[in-house]
């Protein structure tokens, strides 16, 4: 009776245009005053605690920021220049570069939205004017897009962290091998696809080429050595190399790139400016720089760009804690689980409805609410039956990657529909044939736990001696 | 007046979010750098985490920033959108209603008994107040946007999703 | 309706304070059947352990166990149990906890609208670090992962290391990548936290104390009626006799799981090296004399005594 009215509530008011976080903050609340009689008074000091007591949530915020300063900062321009140069030439390589771009914008984001966002904004008008078909290219970014959430760094990793205690540098290191496989998997389709379509390649640009937009993309690259290389070289935890990269990456865009911020147009060298007037200007202008920079229009606009999407991503967490809280309270989860219990399912089976639910939830809602909610229910079974934590976080990750492309809540169909300025209708169906592909790995990735497995207790067996 | 509130309200949203990054960016320096801990640096960034997600709430209503789902409304005739558009407010409003409500009474329990934060030499009531602060700021944003429907500025509640604010990010990317 | 107890504790259920509580459960259930209800939540799910002797206030939650360390600003006198080498066995623990000292220390928390219903054992706290740690200048310029409590800073200053406060869903991952040098717990936590994994030694030190407090708000203890409250208060009073039992077992277990593991290396103190470290912690009690009072650190040693 509890569940239905709370999940009742919760449609309605979801349907009615509320605030995802209101809705479920509304729903909980008015299911513990009908059904409950936990006070008002603790209702609030569980939301308190959902704000202000897990330290792996504050990670996102910093990844947040660091993908302001990422992709105003001109880095992901960068970073599509150089993967063109490597593979361009090859037939459909446009394409495989995009995709490419999306893995190296994905190895610094946290995001799945944001790396389309950044990414497809600039290559999928590339893949038009170089002959490619629209609704292949939207199809293939929208995709390609949501590996921002299984290539460490990622938002859903540390939700999935937070809420069932496991290590989430253990989760970062588990994603790698199944994003790296998945980014192959959609390069090999598109080979077969061009070799099929007869889809345009371009020339080769030269070595010398590749390696000057090498250099050029190293600033960015650079942060993938930062955040991994802070985590697992004992400098720091994942949320503290989230920070880090956070400054790293305002530094290299106001400081390194000048693509915003006071220093904006005002080269390294000046033509015919001897080296050591070089330096010396260039010192006084950054010691300069660096106050003007707090003050700066364009920094303070990605700051604030940042906070405000921070905010809402972090209110719908409290808020989907509390949700979570109420299941809890009355024991909902432990009802569940005993009942899957009862059912006397081995693990293939138990995967198999995880992997059904979390579908069908993906379809609704935002992935971090989704986490929240199923993995306290799905956790406590799993480690009944014998399934590693870490391996059903990166099932309910792939899960969630599925998610971003399900109608009618998917938030890179909403970001394509966005860029290619067509309608949900059109994205839905370019983005259809990749999504099988992601489907098939989500088997693959569901039955072999090595997959997954393997990096983190390889690193654990270096370490642990 | 109002322009210098609203200064102010994005200058500390700015601030909290800049204070934390530098607060842990800190740590790890004096940690890996200088072999120091900075004992009290992990409550602080947790409760200054508080206050941006707190206070930053109502911002992110004047802004559009929360994400609604509003595929059924836009389906309705604008009178209707309008209708439950305003229904919708006077729902979030009960929202922020209980919330204060349990809020005050948490704080003033908190003051009773006079706790003290665990690493910081501050009441722990005065840290928690944001959240009484934050829902009534709250409720004053969706107060407005309850006015400016009725004054017939809006029909529907300028939710907008995570799409729209990537997508802004992304055109200032791509303008160079 | 049935009184509904809510037990909240943030450990697993197979753990000792688990089973305790569990034990708890059965005990009432069986005893006061129909009258009294008792709902385990293990794990956090309801509230961290900041947070849940705040909801036991509002009256939201009736029982809770947590680390004495977490109740330092509701009494700072419980600190004393921190203070390094200031007990020498279990025995003397239980002499203290169960004397005029520790039960005024569980009394006095009623200003705050707590009642202390009993003390339960985790064990010794033992050293753990990435490289051996035999006499205290070993742990010199070491980086250790302390709870919050003033003492266990002093503590590891007296040695000349650095403290750092790390929430504990990090703790394993900084150990790992050797961000953090060392840390300290008991065995049981040690073992089921799998730091063992990642600590190649661990000192014996048997240097602190980590129990616990099980605690229920004045309002909701008072609440209970005359006809229910002794069988309630008998039930608990056997269920801590019983957790302490298992926690004691389990410690001496995970301590040879540990061993057996292979995973580190046991580090055994002569009598001379401990006295060493003894010598250069024992200063710490002197620094909280006046804070704690010199009553109560009097009162524990003689605890030793065995009067
Ligand atoms: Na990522
Ligand atoms: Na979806």
């Amino acid at each position: 009776m509890t569940t239905v009215a709370l999940f009742t509530l919760l449609f309605l008011f979801m349907l009615l245009g509320m605030p995802v976080a209101v809705a479920l903050g509304l729903s909980s609340v008015l299911t513990i005053l009908f059904f409950s009689d936990v006070s008002l008074a603790t209702i609030a000091l569980k939301l308190f605690e959902s704000t202000s007591h897990h330290y792996t949530l504050l990670a996102i915020p910093f990844f947040i920021l660091s993908s302001g300063f990422l992709s105003t900062g001109g880095v992901a321009r960068r970073l599509i220049d150089f993967a063109l140069a490597g593979i361009g030439h090859i037939r459909g390589g446009l394409a495989m570069a995009s995709v490419l771009a999306c893995m190296l914008f994905a190895a610094v984001s946290g995001s799945s939205p944001a790396t389309v966002a950044a990414i497809g904004s600039i290559v999928i008008a590339g893949m038009v004017r170089a002959g490619y078909p629209e609704k292949f290219a939207a199809g293939v970014i929208a995709n390609a897009g949501t590996l921002g959430i299984l290539i460490p760094p990622s938002i859903v990793m540390l939700v999935y962290a937070a809420a069932t205690e496991v290590s989430a540098a253990k989760m970062f290191m588990a994603g790698l091998i199944p994003g790296l496989l998945m980014g192959g998997i959609l390069l090999v389709a598109i080979y077969i696809v061009a070799r099929i379509k007869k889809l345009p390649a371009q020339t080769f640009p030269g070595f010398k080429q590749l390696t000057i937009s090498a250099i050029k993309a190293t600033g960015g690259l650079f942060l993938i050595v930062i955040v991994l290389g802070a985590i697992y070289g004992g400098i720091a935890s994942p949320t503290e190399a989230a920070a880090v990269a956070a400054i790293y990456a305002f530094l290299i865009a106001v400081f390194g790139y000048r693509d915003i911020g006071p220093l904006k147009n005002c080269p390294w060298r000046n033509p015919d400016e001897s080296i050591i007037k070089a330096i010396a200007r260039n010192c006084w202008q950054m010691a300069l720089a660096l106050p003007k920079s707090v003050v700066d229009v364009e920094v303070k606009k990605v700051v604030l760009e940042a906070a405000k999407v921070s905010v809402m991503l972090l209110f719908i967490i409290a808020n989907a804690m509390l949700f979570a809280y109420v299941l809890t309270n009355e024991q909902i989860p432990h009802a569940i689980a005993q009942t899957i219990v009862e059912w006397g399912l081995p693990a293939w089976g138990f995967l198999i409805v995880v992997n059904i639910l979390l579908l069908i939830a993906g379809n609704f809602m935002e992935p971090s609410a989704i986490l929240l909610i199923m993995a306290p229910i799905l956790f406590p079974i799993a480690i009944q039956l014998g399934i590693d934590p870490i391996h059903l976080g990166i099932i309910m990750v792939v899960n969630m990657e599925i998610g971003m492309l399900t109608p009618p809540v998917g938030l890179n169909l909403f970001v394509t529909a966005g860029i290619t300025k067509q309608s949900m209708g059109w994205v839905i169906k370019a983005a259809l044939p990749w999504l099988m592909l992601l489907l098939g790995f989500l088997i693959l990735i569901t039955y072999i736990p090595s997959i997954s497995l393997f990096l983190p207790e390889y690193i654990d067996k270096l370490q642990g001696y | 007046m109002f322009q210098w509130l609203n200064k102010l309200e994005v200058a500390i949203l700015c601030l909290l979010l800049v204070s934390m990054t530098l607060l842990v960016f800190i740590e790890v320096v004096m940690r890996f750098g200088f072999n120091q801990g900075l004992i009290w640096a992990e409550e602080a960034t947790l409760y200054l985490g508080a206050w941006l997600v707190l206070f930053g709430a109502s911002y992110g209503v004047k802004t559009g920033a929360h994400i609604g789902v509003d595929a059924f409304v836009k389906t309705l005739p604008s009178l209707y959108q309008r209708l439950v558009a305003l229904l919708t407010i006077a729902l979030c409003l009960v929202y922020c209603g209980l919330f204060i409500y349990g809020g005050w009474i948490y704080l003033s329990k908190l003051k009773m008994i006079g706790l003290e934060m665990e690493d910081l030499p501050i009441p722990k009531w005065q840290a928690t107040s944001i959240l009484v602060i934050g829902f009534i700021l709250l409720a004053i944003r969706f107060i407005q946007a309850a006015i400016q429907l009725i004054k017939g500025e809006t029909n529907t509640l300028q939710f907008a999703n995570e799409a729209k604010e990537s997508m802004s990010l992304a055109k200032e990317g791509s303008k160079d | 309706a049935p009184i509904e107890i809510k037990f909240s504790h943030v450990v697993a259920e197979n753990t000792p304070k688990g089973k305790m509580a569990t034990k708890f459960k059965e005990l009432v259930e069986q005893r006061l059947s129909g009258k009294v209800v008792v709902k385990v939540f293990p794990n956090a799910q309801l509230f961290g352990d900041d947070k849940v002797l705040e909801a036991m206030l509002l009256g939201d939650v009736q029982l809770a166990a947590p680390a004495l360390s977490k109740i330092k600003k509701y009494n700072k006198q419980v600190q004393v149990f921190d203070l390094p080498f200031l007990f020498d066995d279990m025995a003397a623990i239980d002499r203290f906890q169960q004397g005029p000292e520790g039960k005024k220390l569980l009394k006095s928390l009623e200003k705050r609208g707590l009642v202390g219903l009993g003390y339960l054992h985790n064990g010794f706290k033992q050293l753990s670090a990435s490289s051996p740690l035999k006499v205290p200048g070993d742990a010199k310029g070491k980086k250790f992962r302390i709870m919050a409590s003033d003492v266990l800073v002093e503590q590891f200053r007296a040695v000349s290391a650095n403290p750092v406060k790390k929430p504990f869903a990090e703790v394993f991952t900084l150990l790992q990548t050797k961000a953090i040098d060392g840390q300290e717990n008991t065995w049981s936590n040690m073992y089921s936290k799998k730091f063992y994994e990642v600590q190649p030694y661990i000192t014996e030190s048997n240097h602190g104390v980590l129990d616990y407090v099980v605690l229920s708000s004045k309002e909701f203890w008072l609440s209970l009626p005359a006809d229910i409250r002794p069988t309630v208060e008998k039930a608990l009073q056997e269920a801590i006799v019983y957790g302490n039992q298992v926690a004691l077992a389990k410690d001496q277990e995970d301590k040879q799981a540990i061993i057996a593991s292979k995973r580190s290396q046991v580090v055994t103190l002569t009598p001379e090296e401990r006295q060493q470290w003894v010598d250069a912690m024992k200063p710490v009690w002197k620094k909280f004399e006046v804070e704690l009072g010199k009553d109560l650190i009097q009162a524990a040693i003689s605890a030793n005594q065995g009067k």
